[in-house]
């Protein structure tokens, strides 16, 4: 197989997923109990006609899909209703033009919505994805190669440890130890900043990041250094290192020129579905430290109902996963040869 | 060179450290940083929901009476009121030259709009409650507003006390429902700067305000979502108050030394309410009713022995660390005036209680520990369910479920969806016991509502309670115009519920808010109620010298 069907295979079931993913999350969240019109408000003085004004607002009141009025609790509708003027095609409709539609909790548009709180998130975790990456990689080669000593050990000791403690109370342990050390402990910014220089600003942002995003990088380097630790060490007990220890090359050389190329492929797919998962946030670090991301936004919408912010989001998740997937896929085909030609 | 790079990002990373620490330093205005763990839903008014919403708008708009602490009204942006003598023309004087943030004059004209814009925008959710009675409302050459109201009412300053003064000039070229309105343009005390949800609201003083003007420059209001940032940003001196706290952390915030812990009635009180399902067979709603709750507990009997089986304190021990008080009706004692005071708790007494279930044939025919109905039909077991979100509610029901236990009573508890627990409750009463709660109106009008017949069928009336003695002093009351004798008939309809123990109130939570002693000072702190993110209170603090 050449390598450009490769791609364009990749390619096509890439955009086939996405076109799935669509078509799932619109039923997915219609089964959810509850009714969107009255979640979030509790208040019992909601009268009918509030309700009902609610749900002709929003389209609610529509059939779901043609035969179905409601999918929880199930109840058949008409199938000779105009197929253009169901929830359904609404939607699709409504997505071909680039709108999410509206957010039931917050009345603005959920794209609005979903950017202001992406960039946050890409921020934070990509940063923390960085460190943990560099940070972890290094590691994990520095103990594979030192393989089977004490820096290895306790090396492999610290990973375990950091892989395995829980995000949200790494992320208190920093909040109380970052609060007494004059750590700004919530929110992205300072209020009231936002007509300072732009240097201000930044290292305002820079401050507020801090903790975040070391909890986010001691919890992921774990994994990254256990991985990569791993992979060398299987790497560097194959027979071409042995020729290459035999052709009088220095450790350094081997690693540089000979193993790390082949240890890298299981580090790229973590790398890959762990990027892919940056969209989503990380629910508990932005729990702990009112970090406003996606992750708080997907969990307050669940809690709420709020389906447009629940499908623009997980419709976002899904495309970075995929694209990150893509991405893996053709790296892959760039690092080990073979992966396309089989 | 690589290693020469990773110096470089040290380097500039330092740098804007240090310019973020440099960058403060000229005349600072005063600012007040408050922490709470919400956020706004929106800051449209009519389409608001959450208190964090209404928290703002107090602050940034004007209505025609202020709720004061004690729970009585002022008049506000009107300076005088006459009223005819049938009570149902309402003459409100609106104050000269009071001015919108924007510069715009606010006369009767935008009063009027605003009251005819809640009225009539069908997507609010509920100020078509507060506008019901309006018949007619008219603004007059001589800036005055005229309210014929359809029936005489007794609280039309409860009704107009969330009703906010919206600019016309704005508001008319908007759709009311969608409009965002991030900008807030208001005329209240203090005026929106910057606003980002999830983030923070930034607010400034009025200098132009037509009442006190405010002593300190700016109020921010920070969200954290974690309760426990919330502790220690306070005792960190990161924000000077806190409007809101777990009670675990009430101890140690005690303890130190800067921050002063205050707790009290809330500004909008709220119940918490053990609901029985009494629904009789012939008041079940024909089109949504299931009625499937336990019938014994339409005896009064049961109800009566299980709240002599209920020990409130240990409940407010445990459940809320003793920061609460005994509930009597779901009349909380936040309403002050209203509150009936003459009301005698059931004593905490399961001998008592024994005797009532013997006495009334409920004994335990077939020995397995659990009560069996007077006809051995079935046992004495009751599902009891509470909304899934409640912190509270789990450790109250494994509370009820020991006490309870102790007179022969078994429970079956269940967590249930928010939602599915809205379709179970009212008006399906598929259920018997609840755990929940309700918000308080300044006015006890709504809640006692709540307990009327008329509202079975419309999923107001929790319990399905019925009692035509209730009904009548209900009516009575809601057309009452003297206050005394309207007080007369709430009390003796709070006894009326009380005797027929319809709920167990278990308890009134208690405000629980804290400040930095070194920071602010001017608190107002010795009201009936404790609220100090309230324009009671914002306006007049002022910074410790």
């Amino acid at each position: 197989m050449s390598r450009y069907r490769f791609l364009l295979k990749k390619i096509a079931w890439s955009v086939f997923t996405i076109f799935f993913v669509l078509i799932l999350n619109f039923f997915l969240f219609r089964v959810l109990p509850g009714d969107p019109a009255r979640a979030g408000v509790k208040d019992p003085r909601m009268k009918k006609e509030a309700v009902e004004a609610i749900r002709v607002r929003f389209g609610l009141d529509k059939p779901v899909i043609n035969c179905f009025q409601s999918l929880n609790p199930i109840e058949l509708g008409d199938c000779a209703v105009n197929p253009f003027d169901t929830q359904f095609f609404i939607y699709l409709r409504n997505l071909t033009r680039g709108e999410f539609g509206i957010s039931f909790h917050t009345n603005r548009p959920v794209s609005d919505v979903l950017l202001e709180r992406l960039w946050n998130t890409i921020l934070l975790i990509g940063a923390g994805q960085i460190l943990s990456i560099i940070v972890g990689i290094a590691f994990g080669v520095f103990a594979a190669w030192k393989a089977r000593t004490t820096i290895d050990y306790s090396a492999l000791i610290t990973g375990l440890v950091a892989w395995s403690l829980p995000t949200f109370w790494l992320g208190i342990i920093l909040l109380f130890w970052g609060s007494n050390n004059g750590f700004p402990i919530g929110g992205k910014a300072t209020p009231g900043t936002s007509s300072y220089p732009f240097l201000y600003q930044a290292g305002d942002v820079f401050k507020h990041m801090l903790l975040p995003t070391l909890t986010y990088t001691i919890v992921f380097m774990g994994e990254y250094m256990l991985v990569m630790r791993s992979s060398l060490l299987d790497v560097l007990a194959e027979d071409y290192i042995l020729t290459a220890k035999a052709k009088g090359l220095s450790t350094f050389q081997i690693l540089k020129d000979h193993a790390l190329k082949n240890a890298m492929l299981p580090i790229v797919t973590i790398i890959a579905i762990n990027l892919g998962f940056t969209v989503a946030g990380a629910i508990q670090i932005e729990a702990v430290f009112s970090w406003p991301g996606l992750g708080g936004a997907i969990f307050e919408a669940v809690n709420r109902r709020d389906y447009p912010v629940l499908q623009g989001a997980f419709l976002l998740i899904a495309v970075s996963v995929i694209i990150a997937n893509l991405i893996a896929d053709l790296t892959y085909s760039y690092l080990d040869p073979r992966v396309h030609s089989e | 060179m690589k290693v020469k790079y990773a110096f470089v990002v040290v380097v500039t990373m330092f740098a804007l450290l240090l310019s973020a620490c440099a960058g403060l330093g000229q005349s600072e205005p005063v600012v007040m940083r408050i922490g709470y763990a919400g956020s706004p839903d929106t800051l449209n008014p009519g389409a608001a929901v959450l208190a964090e919403s209404y928290t703002m708008f107090e602050l940034v708009y004007d209505t025609m009476y202020d709720l004061q602490l004690d729970g009585s009204f002022k008049l506000s942006l009107a300076e005088s009121v006459d009223v005819s003598d049938d009570g149902l023309v309402y003459t409100y004087k609106i104050r000269d030259g009071v001015k919108f943030h924007d510069g715009e004059p606010l006369t009767a004209e935008d009063v009027a709009y605003s009251y005819l814009l809640y009225q009539n925008t069908e997507g609010y959710p509920w100020m078509g409650d507060y506008t019901y009675y309006f018949e007619n409302i008219e603004a007059t050459d001589n800036n005055e507003v005229v309210i014929t109201l359809s029936e005489a009412i007794p609280n039309i300053d409860a009704q107009l006390v969330f009703l906010y003064v919206l600019p016309k000039h704005i508001w008319e070229n908007e759709d009311p429902v969608e409009f965002e309105n991030t900008a807030m343009i208001g005329s209240g005390p203090f005026k929106m700067v910057e606003y980002k949800q999830n983030e923070f609201v930034h607010l400034a003083k009025n200098e132009e305000y037509h009442g006190d003007v405010p002593k300190i420059d700016e109020v921010v209001f920070q969200t954290f979502e974690n309760q426990d940032a919330l502790v220690q940003a306070i005792k960190t001196g990161q924000v000077d108050m806190i409007t809101e706290m777990p009670n675990t952390a009430v101890a140690t915030l005690r303890e130190d030394p800067n921050v002063e812990v205050v707790t009290g009635a809330p500004f909008s009180p709220g119940v918490t309410d053990i609901i029985f399902n009494q629904v009789s067979p012939e008041n079940c709603p024909p089109d949504d009713g299931l009625c499937t709750g336990h019938p014994a507990l339409l005896d009064r009997n049961v109800r009566l022995a299980l709240a002599h089986a209920t020990d409130k304190q240990k409940i407010i021990d445990v459940v809320l660390l003793g920061l609460g008080t005994p509930g009597t009706t779901l009349i909380p004692d936040g309403l002050g005036f209203w509150y009936n005071t003459d009301i005698k708790d059931y004593a905490y007494d399961v001998a008592e209680a024994n005797r009532i279930l013997d006495d009334a044939g409920y004994l335990d025919a077939d020995g397995d520990g659990v009560r069996d109905m007077p006809d051995g039909s079935r046992s004495l077991t009751f599902r009891i369910n509470w909304p899934s979100d409640s912190i509270d509610a789990p450790r109250m029901a494994e509370l009820l479920s020991e006490m309870w236990g102790q007179v022969g009573v078994e429970l079956e508890a269940q967590a249930m969806d928010p939602d599915a627990l809205t379709a179970a409750c009212c008006p399906a009463f598929d259920f018997d016991i609840m755990i929940w709660g309700w918000g308080s109106d300044p006015d006890p009008n709504l809640l006692l509502s709540v307990m009327t017949t008329d509202e079975i069928p419309t999923g107001s009336s929790e319990t399905g309670y019925s009692n035509p003695e209730y009904d009548e002093l209900y009516y009575q009351q809601a057309a009452e115009l003297d206050l005394q004798t309207r007080k007369d008939l709430v009390w003796q309809m709070q006894q009326i519920v009380f005797d027929d123990a319809v709920y167990i109130i278990p308890f009134y939570a208690q405000n629980v808010q804290a400040f930095r002693k070194d920071r602010f000072t001017g608190w107002i702190l010795d009201q009936p109620k404790v609220e100090l993110s309230d324009p009671t209170s914002l306006v007049y603090v002022e910074p410790v010298q």
